[in-house]
């Protein structure tokens, strides 16, 4: 039967590190300011066109490109909320987005998987999105679900699938980041309108919210933008996610890069404020590393710094940011280099305190999903979140009484207080788990079983009948349109 | 004075300058030498080393990219003179390279023409989003050896297949290859729709093309 809801466990940092002085953000800023009104940023969209006209743009219909004067772009930045809902299907699962607190979710769209048993390695399928989205609903790490692998079995409508795969199978919020072109986010609206009730309730508690990518150097999606001015009209949350190439698409220098990859992500938030003012927006920038010998994408360098100075330029824009921890370049699961690239990730990223953040469990940069590492991938979250926790100190915890007692030398296994304590101080991640002859198991196994167990024992609440019904209805018509 | 000449030109393309490219190519022609000449015993020994320098790790890509760049900018200075002369410069073979119709990913495809042209094939980079016809079209054009597509979406991956079978239906396939990449591509793909070559990467691209023309590794 359905489990009660397992709880929710967002970071909530004691502390706060501030990594770019006010002086720096604000000299990001301005070169921000410096490329949007005299490089611009080219808009492939007549639609978008239109609306950077009709409120004074400088548009080149030839090129179309933008240019933005630094007044358009403060006027249009002032209606971006600082703080939106990111509802889910149970509204104990809503996130509110605030500052101070922090939610994760998985990778997405990754388009291998490992399968567990044997080992084969094979495309992915929307049954695979589903079997995640299982694993991440019961996970408390998680806040919210990004697809994580494509639907591939269903061609051209998969993003449309892989959310329908996402509320079918988790009561969290979904959010997507393969869902492009204006029609396709018209379903997607409607989907998500049936998840709603109504196209206000949706506008109230949006259970579903997109990711699209800006194109370095300085271009929008075609697909994407117009699919995102669908979304922000029916109020669903958007992120334009800048990914700036140290290298090929972007200047080889972290704050060339960043800001070049700012000015992307300000051009299309201004874009949805005028389309309609006081749109959802996040703001998301993930730089990577092209390797100079082989053109490579890779997304550790061992100076990745950047990935959280980041965070602080959406906060100085006003507006909630999508942090980027995890995804390892390491092509399988459980080594050295999957553990070392993101250990640190959930730990800064929460000292600099972004709303939202991605994303636990996929290998070889974003592509491949091992099932078991999601499990490991939130160890190292379970470790960031305490670590983040301020140490108790009382009486209780001091424990004078007990030290007094137990005198020099001895030991305190005899302590009634010991006893009490000893069961809660040590906190075990997936390393200090036993096997059968008391020895501990080797943590890729655990994660494996925990999986398993997980797929086994939980049961998010389905969809009422009659919602399923109407999803289907909606994905097959898409599906005669669109496939 | 020429032996001179064909030094600066490897040079410049070493120092990735291309104008300097030009100039000495101009010159080249005011001084009556081979265009030929000119490209293999000049400008392409700077390319090699190029090369051979990325191989061993002592340069990286925006050396080869700029060299690259000089490269082309000399030969269009030549070209024209070779015509005249009714000579045309040794290429491996022709290719016709594109990101595939909805699809933006660049630099994976970019760096597999960088690398191609590097090792002497004549490319055609028609960029990203591009819609079959005109990649169907621009080979016909040049009478290409070799098409090359990249797709980096599961959702535009079809736009592989539907591309071949539109090769069928024109009768291409025996004159032009297929060779295909991305990183949802794998070779249970290729098989599946009957595309002529794959690689992984860039180095193994060359490769590949190299494969399908019978030049030699
Ligand atoms: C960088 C990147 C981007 C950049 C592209 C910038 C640019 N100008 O190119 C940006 C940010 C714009 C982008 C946008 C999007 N992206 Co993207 N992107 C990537 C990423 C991280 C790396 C790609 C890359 O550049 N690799 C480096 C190069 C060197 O490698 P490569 O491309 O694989 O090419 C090598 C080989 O494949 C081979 N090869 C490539 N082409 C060819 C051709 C031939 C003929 C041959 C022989 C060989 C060959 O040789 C190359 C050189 O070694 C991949 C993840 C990944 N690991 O691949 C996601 C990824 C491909 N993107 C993804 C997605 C979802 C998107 C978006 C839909 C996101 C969004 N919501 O907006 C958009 C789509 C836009 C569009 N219309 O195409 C998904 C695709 C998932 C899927 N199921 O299809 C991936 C897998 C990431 C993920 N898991 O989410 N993306």
């Amino acid at each position: 039967m359905n489990n009660p809801l397992p709880p929710l466990e967002p970071i909530r940092s004691a502390y706060r590190l501030q990594y770019l002085t006010d002086e720096q953000l604000d000299q990001l800023q301005e070169a921000t300011l410096d490329i949007l009104e005299n490089v611009g940023v080219k808009f492939p969209s007549e639609k978008a066109l239109q609306v950077f006209s009709a409120h004074g743009a400088e548009v080149d219909h030839n090129t179309q490109i933008v240019k933005l004067e630094r007044d358009l772009v403060f006027k249009a930045m002032k209606s971006v909320p600082r703080y939106f809902r990111m509802a889910a299907r149970v509204p104990e699962y809503d996130l509110q987005l605030q500052d101070g607190t922090t939610y994760f979710t998985t990778d997405g769209c990754g388009v291998q998987v490992c399968d567990m048993d044997s080992g084969k390695i094979r495309p992915s399928t929307k049954a695979d999105v589903g079997m995640m989205a299982r694993v991440a609903d019961y996970l408390p790490s998680i806040g919210f679900c990004w697809p994580m692998v494509s639907a591939q079995d269903h061609g051209g409508t998969a993003p449309l699938h892989e959310i329908d795969a996402g509320w079918n199978n988790s009561v969290k919020h979904v959010q997507s980041e393969t869902i492009m072109g204006g029609r396709d986010c018209e379903y997607a609206v409607e989907m998500a309108t049936v998840i709603s009730g109504s196209r206000e309730e949706l506008r109230r508690r949006p259970p579903l919210s997109l990711v699209v990518c800006t194109i370095a150097p300085l271009m929008q999606d075609h697909a994407g933008i117009e699919g995102a001015m669908v979304m922000a009209q029916a109020g669903i949350p958007v992120g334009f996610l800048a990914m700036p190439c140290l290298g090929t698409t972007a200047p080889a220098t972290h704050a060339g890069a960043v800001a070049m990859g700012d000015a992307e992500i300000i051009s299309a938030t201004v874009l949805m404020q005028l389309i309609s003012p006081g749109a959802p927006v996040f703001h998301s920038l993930m730089q990577a590393w092209a390797d100079p010998r082989s053109g490579g994408y890779v997304s550790y360098a061992r100076d990745a710094r950047s990935r959280y100075g980041v965070v602080e330029m959406a906060h100085h824009w006003g507006m909630p940011s999508l942090g980027a921890c995890y995804g390892t370049d390491s092509i399988e699961a459980g080594t050295w280099q999957s553990a070392a690239e993101p250990a640190l990730d959930p730990l800064l990223a929460g000292l600099t305190s972004p709303e939202i953040v991605t994303g636990m469990g996929l290998a070889r940069t974003y592509t491949r999903l091992y099932p078991e590492q999601i499990i490991l991938d939130e160890d190292l979250y379970q470790r960031a979140r305490t670590y983040l926790m301020r140490m108790e100190v009382s009486p209780e915890t001091l424990a004078l009484d007990v030290i007094r007692a137990v005198g020099p030398g001895g030991h305190f296994l005899g302590q009634k207080h010991t006893r009490e304590h000893i069961r809660t101080s040590l906190v075990r991640g997936v390393t200090h788990e036993f096997d059968s002859n008391g020895k501990y198991r080797e943590p890729r196994e655990v994660a494996r079983q925990r999986v398993k167990w997980i797929l086994e024992n939980h049961h998010p609440a389905p969809l009422e009948k009659a919602q399923q019904d109407e999803l289907t209805r909606i994905l097959a018509a898409a599906d005669r349109e669109l496939a | 004075m020429s032996e001179e000449l064909l030094k600066a030109m490897a040079q410049s393309i070493i120092d990735g300058e291309s104008e300097i490219a030009a100039d000495l190519a101009r010159q080249a022609i005011e001084a009556g030498l081979d265009p030929l000449t000119a490209i293999s015993k000049g400008f392409v020994e700077g390319v090699n080393q190029v090369g051979d320098s990325f191989a061993c790790g002592d340069v990286f890509l925006p050396e080869l990219v700029m060299a690259g760049e000089a490269m082309k900018a000399a030969i269009a200075v030549l070209e024209p003179e070779l015509k005249k002369r009714g000579a045309a410069r040794e290429v491996l073979g022709k290719v016709v390279l594109a990101t595939v119709e909805g699809d933006i990913h660049e630099i994976g495809k970019s760096l597999v023409g960088t690398m191609l042209t590097a090792s002497g094939f004549e490319v055609f980079d028609l960029g990203v989003n591009v819609p079959a016809d005109q990649i169907l079209a621009k080979a016909e054009e040049v009478k290409a050896d070799i098409i090359g597509l990249s797709a980096l979406l599961t959702t535009t991956m079809v736009r592989q297949k539907e591309i071949i079978e539109a090769m069928d239906a024109r009768g291409m396939r025996n004159r032009t290859k297929v060779m295909i990449g991305g990183a949802p591509v794998t070779s249970d793909w290729v098989e599946k729709i009957k595309a002529d070559g794959y690689s992984e990467d860039a180095i193994g691209a060359v490769n590949a093309a190299k494969l399908l023309l019978d030049a030699p590794a």
